[in-house]
């Protein structure tokens, strides 16, 4: 039987990423991405569970069973976005070749001093959303994040950057979107990632990659009753030093009748789904729910 | 089992109405059990459309960060009580 995410055992523990972040700072990032493959090739051989979500992933975006080394491509690839992450959150971003599209979009929100929901995902890295809106832009912006879910990696980014840490909205408890709201009200950004659901959460079902999957109805919710726009956002890693961040206008106001909810936040998060797609289509090595998320175990 | 007060009725009404909790009549909820979770089984969405309705009837904000949420929280009891204790209208 597959675990859903939020009861997989945290991977990381506190010697790893203590090693990780002592070879990026004082070593340097040519020494550390050498040392990813040993790493990577570790965890390749030791986390079956998430091998087999990565291989059961990339034979419905590959359209063909995965070999080995696409396997450990996919793997390295999310090792990679973990290490720059330590760049990104001590405010190294001339490192890093970063080409953004829709920026606008995030802008003009920020200036208009009304805040909205930016609706992101696990596919590449959401930190370079916060590197580029908060270091270079100092734009109003909060992460929801399920900090219970993984706290040793949760302190291990706190430490590196305390005032970023502020920006990060825990997730836990009834007045947890009540806290979003209010920061909404306030003209800040609030930053959702929106392709899991946890257990037990209102959901919705909409098709990616041609099957059904239960996305959280929680963030289209809460763009309704705020009244706010919804903002797309894909920070895609390309290899290298080079990210690409998306950012797309979903909605100017999500508007949801009480009596045709789920309708209406099924046609709209099907919206986010397909545009999901899109991108996950373009860098496929940059999903990172390495679990099995479509349930095809036991189906 | 225990009966409701007339303002908790209220609540209840209100809180029926709002979540459009179909299945269930306001006389019918305990006033001691939980409402989110276990109990009534509401959830965060519900909250923050608990608290936006309780905003426009009773004219006064529950904040995220007060301190007595989970106690505000924890009951149709408890939350009448709140809602008594600061209602402005």
């Amino acid at each position: 039987m597959s675990q859903p995410w939020v009861e997989l055992p945290e991977r990381s523990n506190a010697l790893a990423l203590w090693l990780i972040r002592t070879i990026a700072l004082h070593m340097g990032r040519p020494t550390g991405r050498a040392l990813l493959y040993p790493i990577t090739l570790y965890f390749l051989l030791t986390a079956g569970e998430a091998r087999r979500g990565s291989q059961r992933f990339l034979h419905r975006a590959l359209g063909h069973e995965p070999t080995w080394r696409e396997v450990f491509r996919h793997f390295h690839c999310f090792a990679a976005t973990i290490l720059d992450r330590v760049y990104f959150l001590t405010g190294q971003l001339q490192r890093f070749e970063m080409e953004i599209h829709g920026g606008q979009w995030v802008l003009e929100q920020a200036t208009s001093g009304q805040g909205c929901i930016l609706l992101g995902s696990h596919l590449g890295s959401f930190e370079a959303l916060r590197a580029i809106g908060v270091h270079r832009r100092h734009l109003p912006i909060r992460i929801l994040m399920n900090t219970a879910h993984n706290q040793l990696m949760t302190r291990f980014l706190n430490a590196l950057n305390p005032a970023l840490a502020q920006c990060i909205l825990p997730v836990g408890g009834p007045e947890t979107l009540l806290k979003v709201q209010e920061s909404v009200e306030q003209g800040c950004l609030v930053g959702v990632l929106a392709d899991r659901a946890a257990p037990g959460e209102k959901t919705v079902r909409c098709r990616l990659f041609g099957q059904a999957v239960d996305f959280p109805a929680a963030p289209m919710v809460l763009a309704g009753l705020a009244d706010c726009p919804v903002i797309l956002f894909f920070g895609l890693y390309l290899g290298g030093n080079r990210y690409q961040v998306h950012f797309e206008r979903l909605a100017e106001r999500i508007v949801l009748d009480r009596r045709q909810r789920q309708e209406h936040l099924g046609v709209w998060m099907q919206r986010y789904a397909d545009r999901l797609e899109h991108y996950t289509r373009l860098a496929p090595y940059n999903w990172f729910n390495f679990y099995d998320y479509w349930r095809e175990e036991g189906s | 089992m225990d009966a409701l007060s007339p303002f908790e009725l209220e609540v209840a009404r209100l809180l029926v109405e709002t979540l459009h909790l179909e299945d269930i009549k306001p006389e019918d909820i305990a006033p001691e059990e939980p409402l989110f979770n276990e109990g009534l089984g509401l959830d965060s969405i519900d909250a923050l459309e608990l608290a936006l309705a309780i905003s426009k009837t009773y004219g006064f904000q529950l904040r995220s960060d007060d301190q007595q949420n989970q106690r505000v929280f924890a009951s149709l009891r408890a939350l009448s009580q709140h809602i008594a204790l600061n209602r402005v209208r």
